[in-house]
């Protein structure tokens, strides 16, 4: 690789630092605490999924470059070129990391060292080296609004599918999924889809919500891409969707990143604070239940339940207990798993990593402890709110024959609730 | 011996302390003069006071509770270290001043008997805290994650440590004769006692000393700027 182009990449580096950036790369110890809270390198024993290890070919850059000492003595900090022996260690290093954030927990300095990986993987697309499917996803995602004309009509068609099932199974010939609606309470972001449409329009039609729905799907590749600012147009969509609509709060469906991007990124990449709150979608159905806007039967499921914390709503999205409460209130046994909340287990589902078909092998791999989680908890269900983890755990079940169900939060909670309609079970599909 | 002990003890140690602070200044302020991520970083549950917040990151960063709970027997090795560590440098306050109520308190011998235990404590746990170190540095993942300067830093801190244990449990010069060098130093009109010259421990004392400027000189220009980091790391982790 020519000189000039690896300064170049360098100076990703240097466009990118901030003080946190600059400290973790500075004050890691090298004491490797962080090993065994990585599902995947424990899971492997893979030296390139060790989370230190992985910050450390950043840091091994930042010292050539950027650090007098790495500059006449490289050899003492084991100081690189971002050549391509590196970048291809990267490009394993960082795309396989989920952000789930255990490392961080655990680590006797808090280093994120996912955020990092962030820096990477902005390293790895200014080489053109990022990854090709999630790329691919954003700019989908992108397509979808700038030629938004062309989709819309076939957009409205599915809702209004969709619509004819909210009709039916709550008995109401009025009830609608409202679109575009100027001064709802709440924009709803879904995702592609009817599953994650139909249980939240049938909850905000019982709890007589005022809500419309978003014409853009809460996902967002280009943040698993690592491009903030196709991350940030991604999420723009929908957020300059509610200031116009003038809507008080935006809920996002069932969906860690999403969640995570628009309630912690968004703000501070937009540069803009917004004019609304941010809520998922658990929160709300939690506070439907508490004010008795909706009801759900106590004794619904009686099956043993457990319930898996995906990362960027638990540990990096807060919500922890919401989501306990309503499984507790339409199931009479729940059994969490251990290690739980902050502390769970990463299911290996993250980061993009169902959407790239090479890694699925990996991906499987690395999510052996969350089956051996499930395992002991004895459940027959497990709920959890996020789909990335879902698609995971699905996965698992199969490979590993745990004979349980994956269930969405919100599916139990329409199973639970006494409909007007038609009471036969439903199980959305695509 | 006595070239060697003025360039050791003497020019070594005002350079040794001169780079330590300024680079360590350096350093910060760079950290501080870097604009800060937009993003928080913070991670859930998160204390919902500005003072339980500063707490809490006092806690993660003295006591590492969650390091802990994942590696113990690293923690505790760590633990121990920094705490004798703490322990050594007030100790070597002696040598600017003695601890004079501590003496009220206990008498000259009760002073002696303490010092020699208290110190002997600190040289020893640190001594098994970076044989552990570097012990866990050469197997496995620990030596595939470990560059020199890693091994560089244990080696300088076993160079202070084993020759600062020789001085207290082999050496026959007492804290107050170092005092009478060290307090010169401080007055810049260095001076090396006699006592020092004439005894055999004035080499122990002047590689002691080549191991600590070295040290101190590396310092401001290695993963040790935790010392001052790891504070402001830990506390974005609630922000
Ligand atoms: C006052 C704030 C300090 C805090 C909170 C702190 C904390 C830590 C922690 C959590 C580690 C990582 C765990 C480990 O490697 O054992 C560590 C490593 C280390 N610290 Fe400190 N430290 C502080 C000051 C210092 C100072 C002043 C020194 C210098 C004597 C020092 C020397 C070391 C060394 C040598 C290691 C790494 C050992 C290795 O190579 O693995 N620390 N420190
Ligand atoms: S636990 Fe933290 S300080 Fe230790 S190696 Fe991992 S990232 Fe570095
Ligand atoms: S964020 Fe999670 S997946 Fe990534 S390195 Fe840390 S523990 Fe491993």
């Amino acid at each position: 690789m020519e000189t000039q182009q690896m300064t170049t990449l360098a100076g990703v580096l240097d466009k990118k630092m901030n003080r946190q950036l600059k400290q973790y790369l500075d004050i890691c110890a090298r004491c490797a605490i962080c090993k065994d809270a990585c599902h995947q390198y424990v899971a492997t024993q893979d030296f390139k999924y060790l989370p230190a290890r992985r910050a450390e070919l950043i840091r091994q850059i930042y010292k050539k470059y950027f650090t007098k000492t790495g500059e006449f003595v490289p050899a003492l900090y084991e100081a690189r070129d971002p050549d391509e022996n590196l970048l291809d260690e990267l490009y394993e290093s960082a795309y396989a990391c989920t952000g789930c954030r255990r490392c961080m927990y655990y680590c006797p300095f808090s280093i994120d060292t996912a955020w990092i990986l962030s820096v990477a993987k902005a390293i790895l697309i200014a080489a053109g080296k990022g990854n090709e499917m999630l790329g691919q996803l954003a700019d989908a995602a992108l397509f979808k609004s700038d030629n938004f004309e062309m989709f819309k009509d076939v957009i409205v068609d599915g809702f209004k599918d969709i619509e004819l099932q909210v009709k039916e199974l709550t008995g109401d010939p009025d009830a609608e999924i409202p679109v575009d609606k100027q001064g709802a309470d709440i924009l709803y972001v879904a995702l592609a889809g009817a599953h994650s449409i139909l249980p939240a329009a049938v909850i905000f039609h019982e709890a007589k919500a005022s809500w419309t729905l978003s014409y853009f799907e809460a996902a967002n590749y280009g943040y698993f891409f690592g491009d903030a600012v196709k991350a940030r147009q991604i999420a723009d969509r929908f957020m300059d969707e509610a200031k116009r609509l003038g809507v008080k709060e935006v809920v996002i469906t069932e969906c860690g990143h999403a969640y995570r991007v628009a309630e912690i990124f968004h703000e501070a990449w937009s540069g803009e604070k917004h004019s609304f709150k941010v809520r998922h979608i658990l929160e709300v159905i939690d506070e439907y239940i508490t004010d008795g806007r909706i009801t759900v039967r106590p004794d619904a499921i009686t099956e043993p339940v457990t319930y898996h914390d995906p990362c960027q709503v638990g540990r990096n999205g807060g919500i922890f207990e919401q989501p306990r409460n309503i499984v507790c209130a339409l199931a009479s046994d729940f059994r969490d798993m251990t290690p739980n909340r902050e502390q769970q287990w990463c299911c290996g589902g993250g980061g993009g990593l169902v959407a790239i078909s090479e890694m699925d092998e990996f991906r499987l791999k690395s999510g052996t402890i969350k089956a051996e989680q499930i395992k002991a908890t004895g459940a027959r269900i497990i709920a959890s709110p996020c789909e990335n983890c879902r698609l995971q755990m699905e996965g698992l079940n199969d490979s590993m024959e745990l004979g349980i169900e994956v269930k969405a939060i919100m599916d139990l909670v329409l199973e639970a609730m006494p409909l007007a309609g038609s009471s036969a079970k439903v199980t959305p599909t695509d | 011996m006595e070239t060697f002990l003025y360039i050791t003890a003497v020019y070594g140690v005002y350079l040794g302390i001169g780079v330590f602070v300024i680079g360590m200044a350096w350093r910060t302020y760079q950290w501080a003069t870097t604009p800060k991520s937009p993003v928080r970083l913070g991670m859930f549950p998160k204390p919902k006071t500005g003072a339980a917040r500063v707490l809490k990151m006092l806690k993660d960063t003295l006591i590492a509770p969650q390091s802990a709970r994942i590696e113990p027997l690293m923690w505790a090795f760590a633990f121990a270290f920094h705490v004798a560590a703490l322990g050594a440098f007030v100790g070597h306050g002696r040598l600017i001043h003695e601890f004079t109520p501590l003496v009220n308190w206990l008498g000259e011998d009760g002073m002696a008997t303490f010092a020699a235990w208290s110190g002997g404590t600190a040289g020893i746990l640190m001594l098994a805290a970076v044989v552990f170190w570097i012990a866990r540095r050469t197997f496995g993942p620990f030596k595939q994650l470990s560059v020199p300067e890693d091994y560089l830093l244990l080696a300088l801190l076993f160079g202070v440590i084993i020759m600062g244990d020789h001085m207290r449990f082999v050496g026959t010069i007492h804290a107050a004769t170092y005092r009478e060098w060290f307090q010169s130093l401080l007055v810049f009109k260095p001076e090396i006692p006699d006592d020092i010259l004439r005894s055999t421990t004035g080499w122990s004392l002047g590689a002691h000393m080549l191991f600590t400027d070295l040290f101190l000189i590396y310092f401001p220009f290695s993963k040790l700027v935790h010392a001052i980091g790891a504070f402001s790391a830990n506390l974005v982790r609630s922000e």
